[in-house]
C-alpha cells in the first residue's frame, strides 16, 4: 500500500499536523537538524512499531512527553486504510495498533504496510554487535513472514522462564526437562527459517552486486546458529553461569572477506554499499513474495554513496515503489528528479510542500 | 466530581478482571439505577459465595459440598481425569457435554519467572489419586501458552511411571492463546483428537 498522509503526536521534534505524501517520489530536504530524519523514522514507527535509529524506542518520544502515537492513510487502488500506532511508557508500557480503528495484532498490524529503510545507523548491521545482525535478519523474515514475530515471541518467553528458572537456584534436571523441550524445539524453528532466509538473501544479494558490477573483494555472508547437540552436556555449565548458553539469541550473521570480518577489511562507504545491496535484496525479496507496493526509506544520501550505482538500483525498483528520500545537500537527489516527485522543506520539524512535479 | 460513595463503588469494579475504567463507571450507574432489592441481591451473593464457596478436597474445583457435584456424581467416570489450570476452566470443557469423566484443578501453571515450581501448584494431589488406582486416563488441559505447554510436559513425566494413558489436548487456538476463550467446537475438536504425550 501507498502511504498518502500521516498525522504524529509527540514524535521527536515533528509538528502535530498532518503531512500529505506523493504516491511516487518524496524528496525531504531541509538543513541538519530540522528533522528530515525524524520525518522517515516516523514513518518506519508507523509501518513496524519500531525505529531505524535505535532499539530505545523512549526516545523517539518528544522530552517531557510519555507517549506518542503515529496515524497514517494508506491507498492501494480503491482501497483505502487507516492505520496507527499509540505507544505510552510508565509503569506499564501500552501499545495500541489499530487497523481502521479496530485493536489488531503484531503480526497483522505489520503486514498493512512495508516498509525497508536504508539509513546510516544502518552500518551497524555490518559493524555494530550481533544482535543488531539478528534484528537485521528478523525484520527481513517478518517482511515475508509475519506470522515469524510470534515465533519469536513464543521462543523470547520460553526463553526467560528458562533464564529465571536457571537463576533461580532449583533447576533440577527434572524441573528443567520440560523448559528444555520447549526451548528446543521454538528456537529451533526460527534457527530454520533464519538459515533459510539467510540463503535466500545471500543469493539476492550476489546476483544484485554482479548486475551492478560492483566489486566486494568475495564478500559472504553466512548464518552461524548457535545450538547445543546435547542440551543436556552444557547444563553444568548453565547451572553455573545462571543463563542459557545456546540458542537464537546468541546467533550470528557473518560477513567476511576471506576469513576477515568485513568490518575491518572494507572501507566506510563501501559498507554504506553493502548495506543498501542488502536493503535491496530485501526489498525484492518481499516483491518475490507479494505483489504489494513497498515503501523505500533512504535516509541521508551523502557522498560515501556510489551515487551512479544508487540511481541505477532505483530505477530498477518496480513502478509501484514509493520513496522517500533525504540529503543534506540537494544534488545527491538529483538522482531521483527524473521522474514524478514530491519535494517536502522541513525547518524546525514543520513540513511545507515546496513543489509537485510534474 | 464523582461523590465520594460512587467513587468508591467504581474504583473496586476497576479492580475485577477485565474491567478498565469505562466499564466500571457503565456498571456502576446501572447497578444505581436499579432498585435497592435488586442491589442488595447483588450484594448478599457477592457475600454469600466468599462465606459459602471452598475447594473440594478431591479435586480443587470450586463447590459448596464436599465432595464436589461432579466428583460426587455417580454417572461420571472417575478413572478418566482432566488436569486444567484453574477452576473456571472446568467451565469451558463442561459446556461441550462430551466429556464424562473427572476434574483435576492444578491451581496454576509453572512459572519461574513468577516463582512458581512443581510444589506451588497442586501436582502431588494429582499424582496421589493416580497412585491410589483405578486412573486409565489424564488429560492435560491446560493452557495452550509457553507455562501451559511446560506444565503439560511436567505432569507427562511424572506420571510416567504409573503407566497411566496420559494425553494432550489438540488445539487448534494460536499459539500464546488461554483455554478460557475457546468455544464449545474448539473445545470438543480439542477433546477428540487429543494425543499422547
Ligand atoms: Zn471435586
Amino acid at each position: 500500500m501507498i502511504l498518502t498522509r500521516i498525522t504524529a503526536r509527540n514524535f521527536r521534534n515533528l509538528a502535530d499536523s498532518p503531512i500529505d505524501f506523493h504516491p511516487a517520489t518524496n524528496l525531504v530536504v531541509g538543513r541538519n537538524g530540522q528533522g528530515k530524519t525524524n520525518l522517515l523514522e516516523a514513518i518506519y514507527f508507523l509501518a513496524t512499531t519500531k525505529s531505524f535509529r535505535t532499539p530505545r524506542l523512549a526516545s523517539v518520544i518528544r522530552f517531557g512527553e510519555s507517549s506518542v502515537y503515529i496515524a497514517g492513510a494508506l491507498r492501494r487502488l480503491e482501497v483505502e486504510k487507516t492505520i496507527s500506532v499509540g505507544l505510552e511508557l510508565g509503569e506499564q508500557r501500552r501499545r495500541v495498533l489499530l487497523i481502521n480503528e479496530e485493536r489488531v495484532t503484531l503480526p497483522t498490524y505489520v503486514s498493512a504496510m512495508s516498509v525497508f529503510a536504508f539509513s546510516s545507523a544502518r552500518l551497524e548491521i555490518i559493524r555494530g554487535a550481533p544482535e543488531e545482525r539478528r534484528r537485521f535478519l528478523d525484520r527481513g523474515i517478518a517482511s515475508v513472514e509475519p506470522s515469524y514475530l510470534d515465533a519469536l515471541n513464543r521462543y523470547a518467553r520460553i526463553l526467560k522462564q528458562r533464564n529465571a528458572l536457571l537463576q533461580s537456584g532449583s533447576a533440577t534436571p527434572a524441573a528443567l526437562d520440560p523448559w528444555d523441550a520447549e526451548f528446543t524445539d521454538a528456537g529451533g524453528t526460527i534457527q530454520k527459517v533464519r538459515g533459510a532466509y539467510t540463503e535466500l538473501l545471500a543469493r539476492k544479494f550476489d546476483a544484485i552486486v554482479a548486475e551492478h558490477g560492483y566489486h566486494l573483494r568475495g564478500l559472504r555472508i553466512d548464518y552461524r546458529a548457535s545450538s547445543a547437540d546435547d542440551l543436556r552436556s552444557l547444563r553444568r555449565e548453565e547451572l553455573r553461569t545462571r543463563v542459557s548458553l545456546s540458542g537464537p539469541q546468541r546467533d550470528n550473521l557473518d560477513f567476511t572477506i576471506d576469513g576477515r570480518n568485513a568490518s575491518e577489511v572494507v572501507s566506510a562507504g563501501e559498507q554504506k554499499m553493502v548495506v543498501l545491496f542488502l536493503k535491496f535484496a530485501k526489498l525484492e525479496l518481499f516483491r518475490e513474495k507479494f505483489d504489494e507496493p513497498a515503501i523505500f526509506l533512504l535516509d541521508d544520501i551523502d557522498a560515501e554513496l556510489d551515487l551512479e550505482v544508487l540511481e541505477k538500483l532505483l530505477s530498477r525498483l518496480p513502478s509501484k515503489t514509493q520513496v522517500f528520500a533525504t540529503s543534506a545537500k540537494e544534488r545527491f537527489l538529483a538522482a531521483l528528479e527524473a521522474g514524478a516527485h514530491r519535494r517536502l522543506t522541513i525547518e524546525n520539524g514543520r513540513v511545507a510542500v515546496t513543489r509537485d512535479f510534474p | 466530581m464523582t461523590a465520594p460513595p460512587l467513587a468508591t463503588l467504581i474504583n473496586e469494579l476497576t479492580k475485577l478482571p477485565g474491567v478498565g475504567a469505562k466499564s466500571a463507571s457503565r456498571i456502576a450507574y446501572h447497578i444505581l439505577k436499579r432498585t435497592a432489592g435488586e442491589a442488595e441481591a447483588l450484594a448478599a451473593a457477592i457475600l454469600e459465595v466468599k462465606s459459602k464457596i471452598f475447594r473440594c478436597s478431591t479435586c480443587n474445583n470450586m463447590t459448596d459440598v464436599d465432595p464436589c457435584a461432579i466428583c460426587g456424581d455417580p454417572r461420571r467416570d472417575p478413572a478418566i481425569i482432566c488436569v486444567v489450570e484453574e477452576a473456571f476452566n472446568i467451565a469451558t470443557i463442561e459446556q461441550t457435554r462430551d466429556f464424562r469423566g473427572v476434574f483435576h484443578v492444578l491451581l496454576g501453571a509453572l512459572s519461574p519467572l513468577k516463582g512458581i515450581g512443581p510444589q506451588d501448584i497442586d501436582v502431588g494431589g494429582l499424582l496421589r489419586r493416580v497412585q491410589g488406582g483405578g486412573v486409565r486416563e489424564v488429560i492435560i488441559a491446560t493452557n495452550p501458552n509457553v507455562e501451559g505447554e511446560a506444565t503439560a510436559l511436567y505432569l507427562a513425566q511424572q506420571l510416567r511411571p504409573f503407566g497411566v494413558r496420559t494425553t494432550r489436548l489438540a488445539f487448534g487456538l494460536p499459539v500464546g492463546g488461554d483455554l478460557e476463550y475457546a468455544d464449545q467446537v474448539t473445545m470438543a475438536k480439542a477433546l477428540e483428537g487429543r494425543r499422547e504425550i
